[in-house]
């Protein structure tokens, strides 16, 4: 029996009952009212609600892409309503140091993996609830480097930004002061800032300490990462105060008091401060139109309940996955042929070693240290760069990628785990150039909720090759010169992007640089699908900062018209 | 080799101390907790049983003779319930035929190279079927219609992060990372909190 027929959790009523039967299906198309389907309780189909009364703007998803500007378009007086397919925790009390009890972080939906290098979703990539997946993402924020938006002009490869690093720079700049992001000033990389970070650096914990050791002797330059983690106590306008870090090292399976910037406890509570409307547990399935091809209203299902909220505008933040899932299945914006193409994941190849010191690699914020003297490495036969940080791990992540990633099983695994407080390791955060094989469509394969499963298509070219060897060979000095033993590398491929491309025009791109869909002028994109190029760093931060300009952009928009 | 490692009730001692959360002692103790009779609800006894002389010999516990750190249910209650880990390889049918269908391969594998069924091998033999199974190009024709290699990854993940997920296999490898409370202050090398215990013989 295939699992889509089990209803996942928090989901009672598929949206529209799907006749698999074809002689089934020819009765029912005869006799639409008569109900051989309405006996099956959980298959009985909700009467849709009346409309309820047309709102300014609805935001899909509550991640990094529509929590800030949800709250933006609030503090400017508008009626919003955010709809967030997962629920709203309160993290001090729910969330376990415990990383399978704390596995609903994750879409956890099927999403299948196709292609030469199949990308892991799950934990690795996806998240759900008011949050999203800054509920578990690492908190790295570093910025672009300002060439990391003009990839083709210099290598004549991928595809530039229709914006410059100084487009971005003061939405990165207010981004980092709001959520108190913790990281060293002056920053040794990239071009002199007005204002240094809101705090001071976290405290390197030992995976940090081991790789400066090692990079120091082959003469690379480190320093502490930027995290969006508070090194200590912080207030913020409309948020009040967060508490310091208290080095968990759980930021991949949800902080518990609140010292990570995930959305929940930043631009959502600010948000919710100038009045809007959040709305956990609703999944949206329909986006209607009118005559004229504008978006009227979205259809969801909340607690087993269909709804339709009206709107003059929609901002769709549902992430790489679920925003072109959403416009494919609506038939929606898809007029450049560009949406699901693209597909990018960022190479990010881990190598670990073992330690005579004593590492306990649980402890601190797992991404301590990092170098960007890889930005652009001299001789580098590849477009594009990559970053290095040290990486500290928790026990189940780490023995799930052991078995994977090092094959190693029976005797052995359980053997190589008992060292596991002498293991460190350090990873890249690297660019990763479109390619025609590599996108998402829509299978034939149906989940609980009756929608068809979406289909990656992700297979490293030569490019991505050519970065993992030069950074692989890289690592594995730095760590040699630490004086690990037992060194191997995992390969592996992190965030998805570029679905629903940002570009000059909607011959070839689905949005425009203010996250204007070019078919459909009161939608908006504001995720990490409208990312032209992967970026060599982290997407969390600059998918904030391109949330608050669309927000800004639009808003501009609106005071023009109403003139 | 005997590899050094904690004190055994290391993190049973620790579990009802102010250094672990609620919702952290809830999980924990949970799977401390669970019953040693487990009745498959959703996978055959037979095939059950195959299950769990696969999963013994992926995750040997000599150590364990009386109570092995049960794998198998986990997996049971996942099939059992429709649960997903948020995505699947494509290469692979869904989860629960993927399951069946990878048993039963095994015992193919199993029949062609020692003429018996699975659970009735010695070790060695097991471990010799496995190592077909993990090759990726067992005997059997079961494996012409399913990925050998990637059924055995997705297998050997899942029960390693059942594993380890057990307060035990984490006291096994030195981890007291539940007992966060109210914070790690020493976290550079070569340090450790009072309640981090050293690692013994």
């Amino acid at each position: 029996m295939p699992d889509e027929e089990v209803l996942e959790e928090g989901l009672l009523t598929p949206v529209e009952p799907v006749i698999q039967d074809p002689l089934l299906r020819e009765l029912m198309a005869d006799a639409p009212a008569t109900a051989p389907t309405l006996d099956i309780p959980q298959e009985k189909g909700q009467p849709t609600t009346a409309p309820l009364e047309e709102v300014d703007c609805v935001v899909i998803g509550l991640g990094a892409g529509g929590a800030p500007l949800l709250a933006r378009l609030a503090q400017a007086g508008l009626k919003v309503v955010a709809l967030e397919a997962g629920p709203w925790h309160n993290p001090e009390k729910d969330f376990a140091t415990d990383e399978r009890a704390q596995d609903f972080l994750f879409w956890n939906d099927e999403r299948l993996s196709a292609g030469g290098d199949p990308l892991a979703m799950g934990k690795n990539n996806s998240g759900t609830g008011v949050g999203g997946s800054t509920l578990h993402y690492t908190a790295y924020t570093p910025r672009p480097l300002p060439d990391d938006l003009h990839i083709k002009r210099d290598f004549d490869k991928g595809e530039d930004w229709p914006l410059t690093y100084d487009d971005l720079a003061p939405y990165y700049e207010e981004v980092e002061q709001f959520l108190g992001v913790s990281g060293p000033t002056p920053y040794p990389w990239g071009p002199r800032r007005p204002k240094g970070y809101a705090l001071a650096p976290l405290p390197l914990n030992s995976a940090a300490q081991l790789m400066m050791r090692g990079a120091e002797k082959i003469g690379i330059r480190t320093a502490p990462a930027a995290n969006a983690a508070l090194s200590a106590r912080y207030y913020q306008e409309g948020v009040g105060w967060r508490e310091a870090c208290t080095n968990r090292g759980f930021c991949q399976a949800g902080c518990s008091n609140g010292a990570k910037a995930s959305m929940d406890v930043t631009f959502i509570p600010l948000a919710v401060k100038y009045g809007a409307d959040i709305r956990p547990n609703s999944f949206v399935t329909e986006i209607e139109r009118n005559a004229q091809g504008l978006v009227t209203a979205v259809v969801y299902t909340q607690n087993g309940q269909q709804h339709r909220q009206a709107c003059r505008h929609l901002f769709l933040c549902g992430g790489s996955v679920e925003t072109p899932r959403l416009l494919l299945m609506n038939e929606l914006a898809l007029s450049s042929g560009q949406v699901g193409r693209n597909l990018m994941a960022h190479p990010g190849v881990q190598v670990w070693g073992t330690f005579a010191d004593e590492v306990r690699p649980n402890k601190g914020i797992p991404g301590g240290l990092i170098s960007q003297d890889t930005h652009r490495p001299k001789g580098a036969d590849f477009a594009g760069g990559y970053l290095l940080q040290s990486i500290g791990v928790m026990p189940v992540t780490f023995s799930g990628q052991v078995a994977r990633g090092r094959k190693l099983w029976g005797q052995p695994l359980r053997d190589y785990m008992r060292s596991f407080n002498h293991i460190a390791g350090i990873n890249i955060l690297g660019d990763c150039l479109p390619h025609s094989s590599n996108y998402l469509e829509l299978s034939d394969e149906l989940d609980a909720r009756q929608l068809p499963k979406p289909r990656l298509h992700f297979t490293a070219q030569e490019n991505e090759h050519r970065m993992n060897a030069h950074a692989e060979r890289i690592m594995r000095d730095i760590w040699e010169a630490a004086g690990a033993t037992d060194i191997w590398a995992f390969n592996r491929y992190a965030h998805v992007i570029g679905t629903a491309r940002m570009g000059l025009s909607g011959d070839d791109a689905v949005v425009d640089r203010d996250g204007r869909a070019f078919d459909v002028p009161n939608l908006y994109i504001s995720d990490n699908s409208t990312f032209p190029s992967a970026l060599s760093v982290n997407p969390a931060l600059t998918i904030m900062a391109l949330s608050l300009r669309t927000a800004d952009k639009f808003l501009e928009r609106e005071r023009r018209r109403d003139a | 080799m005997s590899a050094p490692h904690y004190p055994a009730g290391t993190v049973r001692a620790l579990l009802p101390t102010a250094h672990v959360s609620g919702a952290t002692r809830t999980a924990l103790q949970q799977r401390l907790d669970a019953p040693a009779d487990y009745a498959p609800q959703f996978l055959a006894p037979e095939t059950f049983a195959l299950l769990e002389a696969v999963a013994a010999c992926l995750f040997p516990q000599p150590d364990r003779p009386e109570r092995p750190i049960p794998l198998a249910p986990s997996v049971d209650q996942r099939l059992l319930e429709g649960r997903a880990d948020g995505w699947r390889y494509d290469a692979l049918p869904p989860d629960r035929e993927a399951y069946r269908l990878g048993l039963g391969g095994i015992q193919e594998t199993a029949q062609a190279l020692f003429l018996n069924d699975f659970p009735t091998l010695d070790t060695q033999q097991r471990h010799h079927v496995m190592e077909a199974v993990a090759g990726g190009t067992p005997p059997g024709a079961i494996w012409q219609t399913l990925d050998a290699a990637r059924f055995f990854e997705e297998m050997l993940a899942e029960l390693t992060e059942i594993y380890y997920a057990h307060p035990l296999a984490q006291e096994e490898i030195g981890y007291v990372g539940m007992a966060d409370l109210p914070a790690w202050t020493k976290i550079g090398l070569n340090e450790k909190d009072d309640r981090e215990v050293t690692m013994g013989e």
